[in-house]
Order: structure tokens, then sequence, then C-alpha cells
């Protein structure tokens, strides 16, 4: 059975995908069920840069990731019941000493220089994409202001 | 696309997906309602990936809707988590006493 490499590395991605949703529901505190999901996303969005579709890799890191998911870890840690380390601090050992072997090696090998990077994202963007990215920028501001709204008509009702 | 690399996709998406379901019947607190959600939408957005092959213009189109819809939720959830807390002096599900309905 021939197995392309692609395929191969396709396999490994969702492997390590369903892992770290298997570890947000078997962990019990909610930090680390944080830090696998967003894990788990950022393995989502490597299988899209894997069948080279960047710009929905750049959307689901950049706004699922990094501003959900950063949001979401801050909320878990902020709202951590019973805080208790569950990685032994000599784990961190053997991650800087293959941290040292892995940026030594980089070091004296001969990596071939950058070519220019050619941005994929602009024969997507079309006035009808602005617009409508427009419209779902405008909902998203709609949004948080009536749950501001919201805050604030509770706050007045209290005083 | 090949068939395999098909399979792989869809099956994975179906066991994120039941495993943000299970996380998300067995919370007990929002954050993690939260995160089982975030999970649900992760499976939602790979099995979008077939779609780029056929109709690839409007499968991003699509992207874009459900990645910005799904943020949107997620916002007003964690608005609400904070709003929750500031008036029940707690973040369990077991003090959401009312919604739904009782058979």
């Amino acid at each position: 059975m021939n197995i392309e490499i692609e395929t191969l590395l396709l396999l490994a991605i969702a492997g390590v995908a369903v892992l770290s949703s298997l570890a947000v529901l078997l962990t019990r505190d909610n930090f680390y069920a944080s830090m696998f999901m967003s894990a788990t996303l950022v393995m989502v969005a490597g299988i899209y840069a894997l069948f080279n579709l960047q710009p929905v890799f750049v959307l689901i890191v950049f706004i699922f990731v990094g501003a959900l998911g950063i949001v979401t870890i801050a909320l878990a840690a902020t709202y951590r019941f019973a805080p208790e380390r569950q990685i032994s601090v000599l784990w961190a050992l053997p991650v800087i000493i293959t941290a040292f072997i892995l940026g030594y090696s980089v070091h004296i090998s001969n990596l071939a220089s950058l070519e220019k990077i050619q941005f994929a994202l602009q024969k997507f963007i079309t006035p009808e994409y602005l617009l409508l990215i427009l419209f779902l920028t405008a909902l998203i501001i709609l949004l948080m202001l009536s749950v501001l709204k919201m805050g604030i008509e509770k706050e007045e009702g209290r005083s | 696309m090949q068939g395999i690399e098909l399979s792989i996709i869809y099956v994975t998406s179906f066991a994120i997906l039941l495993m943000g379901y299970f996380t998300a019947i067995s919370s007990k607190d929002l954050i993690r309602l939260l995160i089982a959600l975030e999970l649900m939408f992760g499976a939602v957005f790979m099995s979008l990936i077939p779609l780029f092959s056929a109709i690839s213009n409007a499968a991003f189109g699509i992207a874009i809707i459900t990645i910005f819809t799904s943020s949107g939720e997620l916002l007003v959830l964690i608005a609400a988590i904070v709003t929750m807390d500031r008036e029940r002096k707690n973040i369990y599900t077991s003090s959401v006493t009312i919604g739904g309905d009782k058979l």
C-alpha cells in the first residue's frame, strides 16, 4: 500500500488533534482543558495550511486561538478552583536539552535561504467579500454593544 | 483530494465533535461549557475543508461567516459568564435554574 507523505502528515496532525481533544475531556483542571482546546484548534488550522488554505489558517489562528482561545485561557486561569500542578518540574530538563540540540542542529546545518512569500489572500479580496467582512464586523460590534447595555442597565438597577 | 484524506478529515471531525459533546454534557461549570463549545466549532471548521475542493470561493465565504458568527456567539457567552458571576457569585451550571422545558 503506497501512502503519500501528505496523507501521512494529515494522519499525524489529525491524530494529535483527536488526542488533544480527548485530553480536554479527561483533564479535570479547566486551565489545562483550555490549553488542550487551543492545541486542537491549532491542529485544525494546521490541516487547512496543509491543503494550502492559508487565509482560513490565519483566520482560525488569529480569531479563534489568538483572541477567543486566549480569553478562555484567561477566564479558566481566573476561575481556577484548585490550583495544582499536573506536570512535574523535572520535565523541564529534557525539554531544555531537546531545545538545545534542536537549536544547535539548525545552527550548524546549511539551510536554504527563504524565498519571497507569495501571499495568496490577494485573489480572495473582492468587493463582495470585503462587504461581507464589514457586515460581520458590524454584527459583532452590535452584539458587544447590546451586552454592554445589559450590564449598564443592571448596574443602574442595583444602584 | 483522495478518498483516504476525505475519510481522515471526516472521522477526525466527528471524533472532535464527540469529545466536545461529552465535555459539554459532563461540564459542571460554565468555563468548561465554553471550552466544549469552542471544541465543537473546531470540528465544524474541519468538516468545511472538503468543500474547498469543489467550490473554493464560496467555501471561503462560508468559512468567514462561520468563524465570525461562532466568535460572536462565544463572545456573548463569555459576557454571560462574567454577568452570572457578578449576579450569583458562582459559575456552576447547576445554579442556572431558568431556561429549557421540564418533561
